[in-house]
């Protein structure tokens, strides 16, 4: 069943550029990324799905509801880590935890704690004294602790050593056996790489494409590292090369076209290596970047 | 929730104002005895204030000499604009103070209406100013013991008393409302004071010139004036109404508002 389903969703600001005839879905159980430059409008998509924003037109469910009239109700079963976390300063993570699951009428000790002790949290000390990464901690405890259907997260990994990620993304996993259905926006490619089942890419307020990672990758798209003795040299034009870079002796392409023509093309040349590479998410993606 | 939890979190200033008004409160009354007894020097003291200021401060309409008359020239002016000045700054900073510290995502991510949320704050604001109105009301009776006889007439203290605490509530909704519709803290709160502050001049100059009367129109103070009240016993049924009706409109305007606001930080 759609989880989400988004369809035509607008919202324009007077001043700066909003989203515009968003549509797409997420399925439930889903991993599903979303990705773009800065300023591409995928908070403004989240803070409309939770409805911070009002739409200008268009509109959206979660669970079938829509998410204007029956927002509260969404919310009931929606865990949210925003990008920037701001929490009251004058409590203790534990108060704050209690505050948070009161708004649910369901706190589950043990799971507060199984998660804190997971992610490192100190339940006693007080929000100030924190630091940037353990405030984020907070940030997903407060989003994961009611066992919420949906999770929405913007950002999540930012600030997070390199271990406590990992750990992250664990609980992330164990989610999704769940059956939870997760979004989660970000710019670190490789961690949508690892984990997403399929992607959207938003730029300057519009979608561009809604992939499955597979296809995103698996496109025709392969980087190929030739070796010649003087790569600048050589003149090599052929339908399908996306991109191509020289690198003293090595020249760089990104190609989508046939492989056999580019093979019968490649073997009239003084080649000295050759290297057939699946491009990662990161340079697909910097190719839907650019421009 | 929410109420519970601003309850805490303006207790310690709650107390503190209550202490300071309650200190200035009994420091004052301490004096009336002395203004009693002398009560004839006083009068030839009075009589050389120039007449504006008398108007103003409504000495010529009240006895310094009773404890009444005196409540209503000293005390009451502190107890009215302190109390104003409390209500603008707590009211102001209720409800902006989430979008300005950020914390605004956390709650509305909840499943919690925008109308549940100007509830509970409205309802911690009006408790607030009702339990500081309760503490110097008791302090003030508590100084009416100073003197000798500590009579004061029931009715007419009630009435006082119920004046300020509308006149409280009127300046607390005007200021909330504001606090709905912008987003600088920092401005609302200057703007808040200021209409407390303008209020109380503009009464102060309807009283000195015949000419500038019309300004008590615009000035609550005015419409909780102790002399009036004192003298005739009986609030305006006008002024209430108009204090009641601005509350009102400053309410609903503020949940209308916030409801559809787009919130984003």
């Amino acid at each position: 069943m759609k989880i989400i389903d988004v369809k035509n969703l607008t919202k324009t600001y007077k001043k700066n550029r909003g989203i515009v005839n968003l549509t797409f879905s997420v399925e439930e159980g889903e991993i599903f990324g979303f990705i773009g430059p800065n300023g591409a409008g995928k908070s403004t998509t989240i803070r409309t799905l939770l409805n911070f924003l009002y739409p200008t037109s268009g509109s959206a469910t979660i669970f079938g509801k829509d998410i204007v009239k029956q927002s509260k109700e969404i919310r009931q079963n929606v865990g949210y880590l925003p990008s920037e976390v701001h929490f009251y300063d004058d409590m203790k993570v534990i108060d704050l935890l209690k505050y948070s699951a009161d708004f649910y009428k369901k706190f589950n000790q043990k799971r507060m704690k199984e998660l804190a002790e997971r992610l490192d949290l100190d339940l006693h000390k007080k929000i100030e004294d924190l630091s940037f990464g353990n405030r984020k901690k907070v940030g997903i405890v407060q989003a994961l602790l009611h066992e919420p259907k949906l999770l929405i997260l913007d950002e999540p990994t930012g600030g997070l050593d390199p271990l406590m990620q990992n750990t992250f993304f664990e609980i992330l996993t164990e989610e999704r056996e769940k059956g939870t259905t997760i979004i989660f926006s970000s710019h670190i490619l490789s961690e949508v790489q690892k984990m997403c089942d399929r992607v959207a890419i938003i730029k300057e307020g519009e979608l561009v494409k809604v992939e499955t990672i597979e296809n995103l990758t698996k496109n025709n798209l392969k980087n190929i590292t030739i070796t010649f003795e003087q790569a600048n040299a050589i003149d090599f034009d052929l339908e399908g090369i996306v991109k191509k870079e020289i690198n003293g002796s090595e020249m760089t392409l990104l190609y989508s076209g046939d492989i056999k023509t580019l093979l019968n093309q490649l073997n009239t040349m003084p080649v000295q290596d050759l290297l057939i590479e699946e491009p990662s998410l990161e340079e697909v993606f910097i190719h839907y970047y650019e421009k | 929730m929410i109420f519970k939890r601003e309850l805490k979190r303006n207790l310690k200033s709650l107390i503190i104002w209550s202490v300071v008004l309650s200190g200035l409160i009994l420091l004052t009354l301490s004096i009336y005895p002395q203004f009693a007894e002398q009560q004839n020097e006083m009068n030839k003291l009075l009589e050389s204030y120039p007449e504006p200021i008398k108007k103003v401060f409504g000495m010529n309409e009240l006895n310094l000499g009773e404890l009444m008359g005196f409540y209503g020239v000293e005390i009451y002016m502190m107890t009215t604009l302190l109390g104003s000045i409390y209500s603008a700054i707590l009211a102001s900073n209720i409800l902006a103070k989430e979008e300005n510290e950020k914390t605004i995502e956390f709650l509305l991510s909840k499943p919690v209406g925008r109308s549940r949320i100007v509830t509970e704050k409205l309802l911690a604001v009006f408790v607030n100013i009702l339990i500081l109105n309760v503490v110097s009301t008791i302090t003030s009776i508590i100084g009416f013991q100073f003197a000798d006889d500590p009579d004061v007439p029931t009715d007419t203290f009630s009435l006082l008393t119920v004046a300020t605490i509308l006149l409280h509530l009127t300046f607390g909704a005007i200021a909330f409302m504001l606090s709905s519709m912008l987003k600088k803290t920092r401005s609302i709160m200057s703007v808040s004071l200021g209409i407390v502050l303008a209020a109380y001049f503009m009464n102060v100059m309807a009283g000195i010139s015949e000419d500038l009367e019309v300004l008590k129109y615009f000035s609550p103070f005015k419409y909780v004036d102790a002399a009036q009240i004192i003298n005739d016993n009986k609030l305006e049924p006008l002024y209430m109404f108009i204090m009641t009706a601005v509350i009102f409109i400053s309410v609903i305007t503020s949940y209308m508002v916030y409801r559809k606001k787009d919130i984003a930080v």
